[in-house]
């Protein structure tokens, strides 16, 4: 590599930038009017029935049993049923676990959970697999199991997993100092527990794969995902081909939002598995009923959390202990509780710290990746316990924050240093300024009389941009400057409604490549382009595009230097824009963009770059429970305005006042896309959405009209962000990430409103109308 | 795709008498208003009719008239023509309350207020206002008609008064003079939405005082309910809110399981 | 049996079960994939379509109900000059993101505007109660159709 592609070099020099021609701006994204119209494609717009084998699921009806067999004859005798196949099929390793080995794809010997899958049915025609699928007789011997996580903890004689040798899956710590000395230093102490619930993704779209055999061995898969390359790793991994045999496609996504970065490589290895045992095109698709069933949800979590401050209103500890309720596999629970406990403190100056957390096994749905990843549940836990601490030392909510929210030079309680990049608290005062907090606050907490009591609450919250703990993480992409002047960017990120591949990287590259932004054109989601990490962990933009950055970069130092030969000047003095480049020094000095182009191919100058750039990160110590846990945080405050009918319980969210430290906002547009519709789901899952189990475990509610998503009537007033643009060094253009950020204060901020409407504290989610009027009458 | 709907024939009627003709010599038919009911509880299995019969034709059915102390509405009437109904709004403001807060656009352009009554679900939401206004059905079959009173319809989930071979032909609503009516649903969510419980109220004052109370619900019993107790103990009582507040506890006489 | 309707103007003879909701003959026989399967339990408004010019839910239309009616999707709103404003309005707004939710919510907005040319924010929200998305929290589709209706009005 020369000197001069180095990308620490480019990326200052692109830092620096102080003009913009699109970055900054709201840019239509490519994709709008594609959809808008119908003709975007979506999986289950590439099956053609009579032309592909359709594959039906079993799955188990008991919790937790021993499969003594399963009986497919009777299925095998429906005309058109191409086979039946369980785990004894698997070619290559029937193991899908992400963070550990836990996890078959089809159930191996036994189940775990009302749901989990033992069988794949192939046939002709849908209504041939569905009928098939109903006829293939299992038989189980049922087990004793567990559903509640405090219980499972405990007991050694239910194991959903025996080889573990205990329900407690996984777990963590992070120390900082002595929380013995922090409580003696403190003047108020409050202690809780906090309990919060299951939440589903409730994508309008739900999972479908459809795979391809082609020829020599290999198979092409377009599926639901959020990482190309992960698909494809664990597609190879369950049919037994290499990785370089499988190409992944994953087309439009009709939602994301976590869960199908977990879902998405199962169900492309189970439609891969069936193409590759059968030879024949093969399509999966899940009904809504078994999205909501199998997928793996939010985790529903107890959280016992004790904190001190000192009278001056300083934090001086925290010991906080996190239960996961992780269900029958771990999946990305590991991760997901790692994100939680060393997020546990909040993003405030903390002393000393005590965090552990569980990750526990029960005979339920699995927890998993959602917006937030960990992260609204304990956020919400320290939220309300800073609400107390202020309201015991006779502080106001927001002043009390002001004096604890990290600061440049700070360290977090895993001893990170942060040296850069913390934007919160000017974020919350501009926030509180802007919302007219104390003015409501005081007028809220002096009103409590009369049916209707309005409240208004805050919320911050931080977010750690890219892996947790050192992990290692990366981008890349691929930039072509194709001999017309059009530019083609090949990205891994995938396009679920975020819009980064369709906004701002298209942005980015037009921006540092001068070339009129319609000329840009970016293929995304495709194991074709190079590696380039999830589209998870707000990472879209902020990771995600660096490669795209960083590769367009190189293409620009290259055409400098080819522009400055041709208008006889330098480098530094060449400006493109426009549609051509220029010399600043002599305007008159210019060359079109195309025929810029035309000149690097006829000269020999390479029109494509990669741009990989590997994230510089610290060691964590888990035995010591410290260390560097992420490059930069973002962070984020919500205040929100309520009411709630002291007759009914029924809560209504009036306001949200969302407010970011977030770095450089590329698109404004998009940016409040992701925190008005954070913001909705954030408050659904404060108030309406909520699973029934019955006494087996069993979703009772595996449908839309009894889980139920905020409407246009439920959705609040939503304020225009306040920004602060704490700059990332190294961000595209100084940008941290935004897709989950505006739902990890969503329940903190509702909950301390409507603690704040009623007098009462709020410990447990959700918010229904029975259980506020519960809360109301407990008080009474 | 996936809800697989079992076999069954399809047939057509476009005249109120050729229904009734088809219903007195079909066994295992069900007709379809606007099926949105029906089509749902085909899909989850939860009835198993060999033929259905679509009304969805039988213009006859499809009116709201004014008579003066009462309105005549057919079965067939969408629930959307009811929202819309300057008529109903003027003459039941209660009914255009209840009806205007039921599923959602959608549904409603094509679901029928018979086809919600006929349906006796605990959680019909056109019941409560028709109950408080002592709505009366009139009940075809081949030999005739019959009139009902609303309050002896529903006879259990699901259940109603009529028989195999009758159809719900019309609504009668009276024109309450004079009443205060209001509705109210509370749900999981603002809209869109099942009932946890609805209320609907008609109130009649004179000299500061109740002259008459009635009160409906929804979802709190086998079938939509009044509670005629609270009704009752209200009557004649001063109009403040706490006689109400202290009689709407009696309300809970009305409700089963308690 | 053989249902006859209009589709998108155009007349169409398709052999169908009794058994078959509209959603699935529109995607599965007659190739129109705008028409997105959410639920088929009538709860999302991803398979809205007109209905002899209203919105209604495909999933929950069996077949032969809609025998001599017409049915309208996107693609024939496309051909016609009226939904211009209102996707470029969805579009400048940034009312799409997964988009999944969006050729429902477009035709119900239009028939809606057509009823109703000059809505109050309620009477937009209340129009579109039966159409849910989960991307966007509401707010620009609101904007986005408060935009279109003024567009429609001037031009
Ligand atoms: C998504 C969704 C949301 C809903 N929300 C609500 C709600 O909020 N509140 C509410 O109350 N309901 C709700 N419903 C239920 C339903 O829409 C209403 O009950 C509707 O009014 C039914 O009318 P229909 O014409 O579609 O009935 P159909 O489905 O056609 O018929 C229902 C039943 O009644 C019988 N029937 C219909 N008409 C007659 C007649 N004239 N004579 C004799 N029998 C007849 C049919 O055979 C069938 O058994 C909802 C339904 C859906 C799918
Ligand atoms: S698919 Fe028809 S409403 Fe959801
Ligand atoms: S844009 Fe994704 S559901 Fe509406």
């Amino acid at each position: 590599m020369s000197a001069a592609e180095d990308p620490y070099t480019l990326m200052e020099k692109w830092l620096k930038a102080k003009e913009f021609l699109v970055v900054g701006k709201g840019v239509r994204r490519a994709d709008a009017i594609e959809k808008a119209l119908g003709m975007a494609r979506y999986v289950e717009d590439f099956y053609m029935p009579g032309h592909m084998l359709f594959v039906k699921q079993v799955l188990s009806t008991e919790p937790h049993a021993r499969i003594l067999g399963v009986d497919a004859s009777k299925a095998l005798e429906i005309p058109g049923v191409e086979g039946v196949f369980t785990a004894k099929d698997i070619p290559g390793e029937n193991q899908v676990g992400y963070a550990l080995p836990d996890q078959p794809l089809l159930a191996d010997g036994k189940v775990r959970f009302v749901g989990d899958l033992v069988a794949l049915v192939a046939a002709r025609d849908f209504d041939t697999a569905i009928r098939a699928a109903e006829e293939v007789r299992i038989k189980y011997e049922p087990l004793p199991y567990v559903l509640d996580p405090l219980e499972a903890m405990k007991r050694t004689d239910v194991l959903v997993h025996e080889e573990v040798g205990s329900n407690i899956a996984f777990r963590t710590k992070v120390r900082k100092g002595n929380v013995e000395e922090g409580f003696a230093k403190s003047d108020v102490i409050v202690e809780n527990e906090y309990r919060t619930h299951h939440q589903d993704h409730l994508y309008l779209e739900t999972e479908g794969a459809l795979a391809l055999p082609e020829l020599g061995d290999r198979l092409t898969v377009i599926s639901a995902g959020q990482y190309p390359h992960l698909v494809r790793a664990i597609v190879s991994r369950v049919v037994g081909l290499p990785e370089s045999h499988v190409k992944v496609i994953i087309p439009y996504m009709g939602g994301g939002f976590g869960g199908k970065d977990d879902e998405g490589p199962l169900v492309a290895a189970k439609a891969a598995l069936v193409a590759r045992l059968t030879g024949k095109p093969s399509f999966l698709l899940y009904t809504r009923e078994e999205s909501l069933i199998m997928h793996p949800k939010r985790e529903a979590t107890v959280i016992k959390y004790k904190s001190g401050a000192s009278k001056d209103g300083k934090l001086q500890a925290i010991d906080v202990q996190i239960i996961h309720d992780t269900g029958a596999f771990t999946n990305r629970g590991p991760f997901i509780l790692w994100r939680a406990t060393v997020h546990a403190s909040g993003p405030y100056k903390v002393p000393h710290a005590k965090v552990d957390g569980y990750c526990i096994y029960t005979n339920k749905v699995y927890q998993g990746s959602y917006r937030g990843f960990g992260n609204p549940s304990v956020q919400f836990a320290a939220e309300a316990q800073m609400d107390r601490l202020a309201e015991k030392l006779g502080m106001d909510p927001v002043d009390f924050r002001l004096k604890n929210l990290l600061r440049p030079g700070d360290t977090t309680i895993t001893n990170q240093l942060l040296d850069h990049s913390v934007g919160v608290a000017d974020a919350v005062a501009k926030l509180a300024e802007t919302a007219g907090w104390r003015e409501k606050r005081e007028r809220y907490s002096k009103e409590n009389g009369g049916r209707y009591r309005k409240g208004i609450g805050i919320g911050v919250a931080w977010h750690g941009i890219s892996t947790s703990r050192g992990v290692p993480d990366w981008s890349n992409a691929l930039v072509k400057i194709e001999k017309d002047g059009s530019v083609s960017v090949h990205t891994g990120i995938v396009e679920m409604g975020q819009g980064s591949p369709v906004s701002s990287h298209r942005q980015i590259a037009a921006e540092i490549l001068g070339a009129p932004i319609d000329l840009v054109t970016v293929d995304f989601g495709t194991t074709d382009a190079p590696d380039t990490g999830a589209t998870h962990a707000s990472r879209g933009t902020s990771i995600g595009a660096i490669g795209v950055y960083v590769a367009s970069a190189k293409l620009r130092e290259r055409l400098n230097r080819l522009a400055a030969e041709l208008l006889e000047t330098s480098p530094d003095d060449i400006v493109i824009k426009d549609g051509k480049a220029y010399a600043r020094s002599n305007p008159s000095k210019s060359i079109s963009w195309k025929d810029l182009i035309k000149e690097a191919y006829a000269r020999g100058v390479e029109m494509s770059a990669t741009g990989y750039f590997f994230l510089p990160k610290g060691k964590f110590d888990d035995q010591k429970g410290q260390g560097y846990a992420y490059p930069a945080f973002s962070y984020v405050a919500m205040i929100a305005e309520v009411e709630v009918d002291t007759y009914t319980g029924k809560v209504r969210v009036l306001r949200i006042w969302p407010g970011l430290a977030a770095g450089k906002i590329i698109n404004p547009t998009q940016v409040e896309g992701q925190v008005e519709g954070a913001a909705v789901q954030g408050m659904g899952y404060a108030l309406m959405e909520q699973f029934v189990f019955d006494d087996k475990g069993r979703i009772l509610n595996a449908d839309m009209t009894d889980y139920v998503i905020p409407t246009a009537l439920d959705a609040p007033e939503i304020m225009k962000p306040v920004y602060v643009e704490d700059i990332f060094k190294y961000g595209p253009f100084g940008a941290k990430g935004v897709g989950e950020m505006a739902l990890i204060p969503a329940p903190a901020a509702i909950a301390n409103a409507v603690s704040n409407a009623l007098g009462i504290k709020v410990t447990k989610l959700p918010l229904t109308s029975e259980n506020v009027y519960f809360l109301i009458k407990g008080k009474r | 795709m996936f809800y697989r709907i079992p076999e069954i024939n399809y047939i057509y009627v476009s005249k109120l008498d050729e229904a009734l003709e088809v219903l007195h010599t079909l066994d295992n038919a069900r007709v379809l208003a606007g099926g949105t009911d029906l089509v749902m509880d085909l899909k989850i299995g939860r009835i198993r009719p060999e033929t259905i019969v679509d009304i969805s034709r039988v213009d006859e059915l499809k009116y709201i008239k004014d008579e003066g102390d009462y309105l005549r509405i057919g079965a067939l009437t969408t629930l959307q023509d009811i929202v819309e109904s300057s008529l109903v709004r003027a003459k039941a403001p209660v009914l255009v309350k209840a009806v205007n807060e039921m599923a959602s656009w959608q549904v409603r352009n094509v679901a029928t207020i018979g086809g919600n009554l006929c349906n006796a679900s605990p959680a019909a939401d056109s019941a409560p206002p028709l109950m408080v206004l002592e709505a009366r059905l009139i009940l075809a079959s081949r030999e005739g008609e019959r009139e009902v009173p609303i309050t002896q319809f529903f006879k259990g989930p699901r259940k109603t008064e009529l028989r195999k071979d009758e159809l719900l032909k019309e609504i009668i609503i009276p024109y309450e003079r004079g009443s205060g009516q209001h509705y109210i649903k509370l749900g999981r969510r603002d809209a869109f939405t099942l009932s946890i419980v609805s209320v609907a109220a008609l109130v009649k004052v004179s000299n500061g005082k109740f002259s008459d109370v009635r009160i409906a619900l929804n979802s709190v019993a086998p079938t939509p309910v009044r509670a005629y107790d609270a009704e009752n103990a209200l009557k004649g009582r001063e109009v403040n809110l706490e006689n109400i507040e202290n009689v709407s506890k009696l309300v809970l006489n009305s409700i089963s399981p308690q | 049996m053989e249902v006859f309707f209009k589709l998108n103007g155009q007349p169409v003879k398709v052999d169908v079960k009794p058994n078959e909701v509209l959603l699935d003959v529109l995607r599965l026989k007659l190739g129109i994939k705008s028409v997105k399967r959410g639920c088929e339990r009538a709860e999302c408004g991803t398979c809205t379509v007109l209905l002899d010019g209203k919105p209604t839910y495909s999933c929950m239309i069996l077949a032969p109900y809609v025998n001599g009616r017409e049915v309208a999707t996107i693609e024939y709103l496309k051909e016609n000059g009226e939904l211009k404003p209102l996707v470029e309005a969805f579009a400048d707004v940034g009312a799409v993101q997964c988009g999944f939710c969006t050729p429902g919510f477009l035709l119900t907005v239009y028939a809606f505007l057509k009823k109703n040319p000059s809505p109050t924010r309620e009477e937009i929200k209340k129009a579109i109660e039966g159409n849910l998305c989960r991307c966007t929290g509401y707010k620009k589709i609101i904007e986005a159709i408060e935009l279109a209706s003024k567009k429609m009005k001037s031009g």
